[in-house]
This record gives structure tokens, sequence and C-alpha cells, in this order.
């Protein structure tokens, strides 16, 4: 595979680093003879929105999957609140999971539970000891969160594109965690609905004062909720900054997105 | 080249199954225990199947019963038909019958749904929501099967031999009573006993290789048509293999 | 919630079923072989055991009473059988009742046949040992059955010399009462044929024997059922008598033989009107005799056991012609 040299150096700023909720540094990984990340470095601060932008297969969906421990790094540590999650054993990484949300890009609502009990599932973790009526609670905010009260009863195949998205997200939403990753949440809804979950999205973060990942290629997506854009070519981070900086850019490389 | 690569796949998918199998008893002794999951996995599994599973065991016995009779007529031994009938559903037809059916059934069932489950990424958001998908999923579908199915063969042996007890009654009349004394009378421990802890084990292969092939599922719907497909054909080639051993097994301990 | 109570119930009916059903077969089952409730054990030592196997059925009176539980060889030729019996049948059985080891139904299921004696007796107690009655195996009939084949062999073999020797004799040219002529000839062509017959049937029956001896053939089967063992017995009885009838039929024909020899001359016979009476009624009745023989050489061919066989020579018989 050739591969253009980039001069660009690898943009972690060490004064972020400090505050840094989560702390990727020189991850490596790849399926079989395809090297998804090289050396890839990166930071997110408190109350950041950080958007990675990437072609499809880049494998941005990758690196998030290795923040939640679903996937572990060839190489090189990735620290959330401080801690290495390929050394969590799974207590501490079901006690990570509580405090980092995850928005699936399929949703991946399970098909043979209702909405409630979809929203339920994420309570079950045994350590945490809520009552019915705080379950309750939750359920009702969550819901409310995202304008679908009415939806508790109905089924995942009952819901629309959109709907589905927003019940996710109140899903990921309901443990009100610190972090949370969204792996394109705006893939496959029409420019209507997509904008909606934008607003949504920023909504929420002000509300709960949540740190976020946002994988993307949307780039009215990436406008909106973007405090900071990474680039991720090449199994690097390419380059970060403001979508404005960015959007300046005259790097071929950089302006492929924003045409 | 190509033998060598079938050879790899064929090892890889075997230690595969043995390790994902392993991991169900190291998951499954600890708490904490997916106890509603399972009891809805057992009603889906085996109260959802029993109308499938007792037709079946119904045509069998009637059918069996009927193609048996005109040679036990040739050689004169025509009263010993519920005992023929008795002993060939109770050892050997009911159980793999019955579990060839449920393999069609459950096997491709798990497999469809773990197959899209892991693809619409349902397996991880699990995970990620605080329970090991492997226990709620894997190990629940496992024991529903493997509890269930030998419950839907000792009905479905039943239906049968009712079934047979028709098939008797269409061409001579006998009553009801007397063909089950002559089936009971005819049957030993050693032919329910060994049959009954095969169905066990067929119950846990059907479990076991449908969660593997789901659990397992390449992307894409058409992944998930080929886990539900060789989850069956999987099963059922190791319900026979089963089938083949216990009756070594059996043999060897003297039960025959 | 309410439909997952729902469907627990359902299930909890589901496998209650199963269980029910499983524990009734096994009961079921257990009571056929006696493990469930408290039964009596027996003893019976037999010579042979004829392939009694442990579980079989022990029948008291030709209903199911109980089941071999255990086979022990005490020495070489002393097997012990003990029998788990049935308690019901407890106040019936008395100390002298006699075991044997018998079939049930076509196919050689051996059991253990325990029947009344006709006496007195006390009633029988936990772990009694029981006599064994004698009764003729399948091999000691046969024995006899061969036994009366070599007769009748020695039989006919005796009724050939003599019609040979009356065929030899002049006698024919001298007789000329044309009547008495047909007559003897009329008996002696019965007498070949009884012999042909009888030789035939001992042919037949030596073939028999073998084959059932290596436990072959339908009559095989047919031999270890008490029934069919009787008919053939009475079969055989029938042909040993008759046989028996020939051997003196022949013994008189000798006689007469002997006499028309002995009186050195057949003018004297001739003129002598008592000995000429004589000769015809010997006649007459060796007609009748062999007639009767034939008779029961054709019953004998009817009898459903050989019908097969006698139909097959005919057969092959007509096939030849």
């Amino acid at each position: 595979m050739a591969m253009e040299t980039t001069t660009y150096p690898s943009a972690v700023t060490e004064t972020q680093a400090e505050q840094a909720l989560i702390e990727i540094s020189h991850v490596f990984k790849s399926f079989g003879d395809n090297k998804v990340l090289k050396d890839f470095s990166i930071t997110l601060g408190k109350e950041e929105n950080l958007v990675v932008l990437g072609k499809s297969g880049s494998g941005k969906s990758v690196l998030i999957k290795c923040i939640i421990g679903l996937l572990k790094p060839d190489k090189g540590t990735v620290k959330v609140f401080g801690d290495d999650v390929a050394q969590m054993d799974h207590q501490q990484l079901d006690r990570l999971r509580a405090r980092v949300g995850f928005l699936f890009q399929s949703n991946a609502l399970y098909d043979s539970m209702t909405v409630r009990e979809n929203l339920e599932f994420s309570l079950r973790r045994h350590w945490l000891e809520v009552t019915e009526a705080e379950v309750e609670d939750m359920v009702k905010e969550a819901l409310e969160n995202v304008g679908l009260a009415y939806t508790a009863q109905m089924m995942p195949a009952e819901l629309s594109g959109g709907m589905a998205k927003r019940i996710a997200l109140a899903r990921t939403m309901i443990l009100k965690p610190e972090i949370i990753l969204y792996d394109e949440p705006t893939s496959g809804l029409d420019p209507v609905t997509a904008r909606e979950i934008d607003e949504l999205i920023v909504k929420l973060q002000r509300k709960y004062h949540t740190s976020s990942i946002i994988i993307s290629h949307d780039m009215k997506c990436v406008k909106k909720t973007a405090d900071r854009v990474a680039l991720l070519l090449n199994g690097q981070c390419y380059i970060t900054g403001s979508y404005d900086e960015l959007e300046s850019a005259e790097d071929n490389n950089i302006k492929q997105f924003f045409e | 080249m190509a033998t060598s690569t079938k050879t790899r796949e064929f090892l890889n998918e075997t230690g595969g199954i043995a390790r994902f199998t392993g991991q169900l008893f190291s998951v499954t002794s600890k708490p904490p225990y997916e106890v509603r999951e399972f009891l809805s996995q057992c009603y889906s599994i085996g109260y959802r199947s029993f109308s499938l599973i007792g037709l079946t065991g119904f045509i069998m016995g009637l059918v069996l019963t009927m193609q048996l009779r005109p040679s036990l007529v040739y050689y004169g031994v025509e009263s010993k038909l519920p005992m023929m009938v008795g002993i060939a559903i109770v050892r050997e037809i009911g159980p793999v019958i019955t579990a060839l059916i449920f393999a069609g059934k459950i096997g491709s069932s798990i497999g469809a749904e773990l197959g899209s489950m892991k693809v619409t990424e349902q397996i991880d958001a699990m995970e990620v929501s605080g329970t090991n998908p492997y226990k709620y999923l894997v190990a629940t579908r496992v024991l529903a099967a493997t509890l269930m199915l030998p419950i839907l063969t000792v009905l479905s042996d039943a239906i049968g031999l009712f079934g047979a007890y028709i098939g008797v009654n269409i061409k001579a009349v006998t009553s009801f009573r007397l063909f089950f004394t002559q089936i009971f009378q005819n049957l030993q421990y050693g032919d329910l006993t060994p049959a009954f802890i095969k169905t066990f084990l067929f119950g846990f292969a059907v479990g076991m290789v449908g969660c593997y092939k789901g659990y397992n599922s390449n992307k894409g719907t058409r992944g998930v048509g080929s886990s539900a497909n060789s989850a069956v054909v999987l099963s059922s080639v190791i319900i026979f293999i089963i089938d083949l051993l216990v009756v070594q097994v059996t043999d060897l301990l003297g039960l025959n | 919630m309410n439909n997952q109570g729902e469907n627990n119930i359902k299930l909890g009916v589901f496998v209650l079923t199963g269980l029910f059903v499983l524990i009734l077969s096994f009961y079921l089952i257990g009571k056929n072989r006696n493990l469930f409730g408290s039964g009596f054990t027996l003893r019976v030592r037999f010579q042979n055991l004829n392939g009694l196997m442990e579980g079989g059925n022990v029948l008291y009176a030709g209903i199911q009473a109980g089941t071999v539980d255990e086979i022990n060889i005490i020495n070489d030729t002393t097997m012990e059988v003990t029998l788990l019996m049935d308690k019901k049948f407890k106040p019936y059985i008395r100390k002298n009742a006699l075991a044997v080891i018998g079939t049930e139904g076509l196919m050689g299921e051996k059991v253990v046949n325990i029947s009344a004696v006709n006496k007195k007796a006390a009633l029988i107690e936990n772990g009694d040992q029981l006599a064994v009655k004698r009764v003729i195996g399948t091999d000691e009939m046969l024995q006899t059955l061969s036994q009366t084949n070599n007769n009748f062999a020695v039989v006919s073999g005796a009724l050939k010399t003599t019609v040979a020797k009356i065929n030899d004799s002049k006698i024919w040219d001298v007789l000329n009462d044309s009547s008495t002529a047909s007559n003897i000839r009329a008996s002696l062509n019965n007498i070949t044929k009884t012999t042909a017959n009888a030789r035939e049937m001992t042919r037949n029956l030596d073939q028999l024997i073998t084959q059932t001896k290596r436990g072959k053939g339908a009559a095989g089967l047919l031999l270890s059922d008490t029934g069919f063992a009787a008919d053939l017995k009475t079969t055989m009885v029938h042909v040993k008598a008759t046989s028996t009838e020939v051997n003196r039929l022949a013994v008189q024909l000798n006689q007469v033989v002997q006499n028309v020899n002995a009186d050195n001359g057949v003018l004297k016979l001739l003129n002598d009107t008592s000995a000429a009476a004589n000769v015809r009624k010997s006649l007459e009745n060796i007609q009748k005799g062999t007639d009767g023989f034939n008779q029961n050489m054709e019953a004998l061919k009817h009898n459903f056991l050989l019908r097969g066989y006698f139909k097959k020579q005919e057969k092959l018989q007509k096939a030849r012609q």
C-alpha cells in the first residue's frame, strides 16, 4: 500500500492532555492484513465535542470501539478517565461503560423487546441498585428528552428511522454518561431528520454537560456539533482543528471532505 | 493448497466451537443468572415448538405402523406390531426425528436471531449495556434447548405411540389398554434411559451450534441467512454423530 | 408483565406434562419389571437355561408373575435362577409348584413357567427353592423320532425282502386261481408302494431332523413351540403304530410264504381248500393293512408340518416328468 508520508505533526497538545477524559496514544489495530489504525493518537477534553472525520472503512468505528473496550488495540494505549481500557477486567469495564455511552450506527435496538424494555436493559447492571420507581423516572426522563414518551410500549420494528435513532440515543443517555461516543449518528437518515438529530445531540450535550466523540462524514452534522474536528487519514490523525480552520485549509486531503 | 486451506478452515471451525462451548461452562457457573431470559427462551423454544413436534410425532407413529404392518403380517407376527412400533419410536425414531425437526425450527431461528443481532450490533450494544451477551443470549438458549428437547421428545413419543395406536386400528381392532400393555411389557429401562439421555445431548448440540453460527455471523443479510442455514445443517449432522456415539456407548455399557 | 406471567404458566403446564409422561412411562416399565413395590424371591436350579436371560418373564399359570432377577452358576451342571415375584401371587403358589423354562411366543423369548401340582402343600415362602419339572426337550423328542425312523427302515427292508421272495417264487405259475393271483398282485403292488412311501417318509424325516437339529427351517421354529410339538408327537405315534402293524403283516406274509414253501408242492396247497382260503384271507388282511398304512401315509402327507415338503416333492417330480 503506497502511502504519502504526511508532513503534518500529530496534533496532541499537552495542555489538553492534562485534563483529558480520553487519551489515545500510538494505537495500532489491524484485521488480518488490513492495517486500520497505524500509530493513531488523540485526546478528548472535558465537555468537548470532538468530531472524527474520515472516509468509509478508514477505521473510525474501530477507534471508538477501542475506547469502549469492544475491541482491543494491537499496540498502544487507550486511557479513559486515566485508566487503560485494555487492562480492565469485566467489572471495571462494566463500570466504565456506565460512564461512557455508545450510540451505534445501526441503533442496535433489541428487536425482541419493547422500547421500554430496551431502555431498562441498560439499567440491569447488578451493582446498580435502583428501585422500580427510579427506573420508572429514568425511563420517563430519557424518553421525554428525545420527545418520544408515547412510544414506550412499541416494538423497535414499528419505529421509523428517525424515531429509532432517538430511542437509541435515549437508551445511550439513560445512565447519564459523562462521555458519549456517536457512531455516524445521521447516516441513513433523510436530511431533515438528520438535522433534528444534530440538534438533539447538541441540546443533550448542553443539558448534561457531556463530552463526546462523534464519528461522521456528514459535513452538516460536523458543522453543527463539532467543537474540534480530527481528520483520520491512512490510519493516523492527519490534523485537528476547528471546523472553520479545516474548511479554509488548502490541503487537498482536507479539502476533499469539505467539497 | 486448496485442501490445506480447507483443513485449516475445518480445524479453525472445530476449535472455535470447542472454545465457544468451553466458555459456556465458565460463564454459566457464575452469577448473575439470567433466569427471566431463560424462562422466556424455554417458552419460545419448548412450548412454542410443541405443536409442530406433536404433529410430526403423530404422523411418524401412524406412518411407521402402517409401513411395518405388511412385513409383520407376512411373517405372521402381526400381534408384535405394538412392540415393534413401541421400541422403534422410543429408542430411535422419536428422539432423532424430534431432534431433527427441533434443529430445523430452533437451530435456524437461533442462528438467524443471533446472526441478525450480531449484524445490527445488538450484541455489542448488550455488552456496552453491562450485560454479558454470551451469558444473556447463548447460555440461556443453550440451556433452554438442552432442557426442552427431552420434554418435547417424551411428549412426541407419547403422541407418536398414540398415532401408532390409531395406525393399528385402521386395519385391525385393538383396545387402547392392550396396545399400551403390549408396548410397556416389551420396553425396558435399557430402551428408555439411553434414548432419554441422548435427547439432552441433541438439545445441547442444536442450541450450541445455532448460537455459535449466529454469534459468529458475517456482516450483511447474507451472513444471517447462511448462519441460519449452516446452523441447521451442522446440527443435523451432529445429531446423527451423537446418535452413533450413544449407541456405541450404550452397547459398551451393555444396556442394549 | 401480564403476558410473561401467562407464558410462564403455559411453560409450566408444558414442562409438568412432559415430566408426568416421563415418570409414568418409567413407572409402567418398572411395574412390568417388578422394580417398584415389594415382591418376594424364589430360586430354581436348572441344568440348562436354554438362553433364559436376566429380566426374562416369569409366568404363573400363564400370568405374568415376576421377572428373572439374577442368574448364578453353581457348578458345571447347575444354574441357579433367582426370580423376583409379584407379591400378589404369594398366597397362591405352593411349595410343590414346578418350574420349567419355556418359550414365549413364536420368536423364542425364554420364560420361566411355574405351574401348580394337583396335590396339597404349604404355601411358598420368600427365598424358597422350587423343583424343576422334567419335560421332554426338543432334542430328546428328535431322538425318539430318529429311532422310529430306524425302525421304519428295518421294517421296510424286511417287507422288501419278503416281497422279493414272493416275486421270485414260482407260485405265480402254479396259482391258476386268477382272482387270488390278482389279489396277491394288488397286495404286492400296495406293499411296494407302501415301502416306497415309507422310505421316502424316512428320508424326509431324516432330513427334517437334521434341519431341525441345526435349528434351520420353519419346522425348527415350530418344534420349539410345545403346541406344535404335541401335534408332531401324535403324528409320530401314529406312524409308529402303523409301522408295527406293517411289521406284523410282513411277518404274517412271511409265514404264509413259508407255509407255501414248506408244504413242498403247490398242488397240495391248491387242493387244500382251507389253506387256499387261508392264503386268500391273509392276502386280504395284507391288503387291508397296507391300505390302512397308505391311508396313514396319506394323512401324514396332509399333516401341515410336512405338507410343504411333500408339495415341493410333487412339484419336483412333475418337473422331472
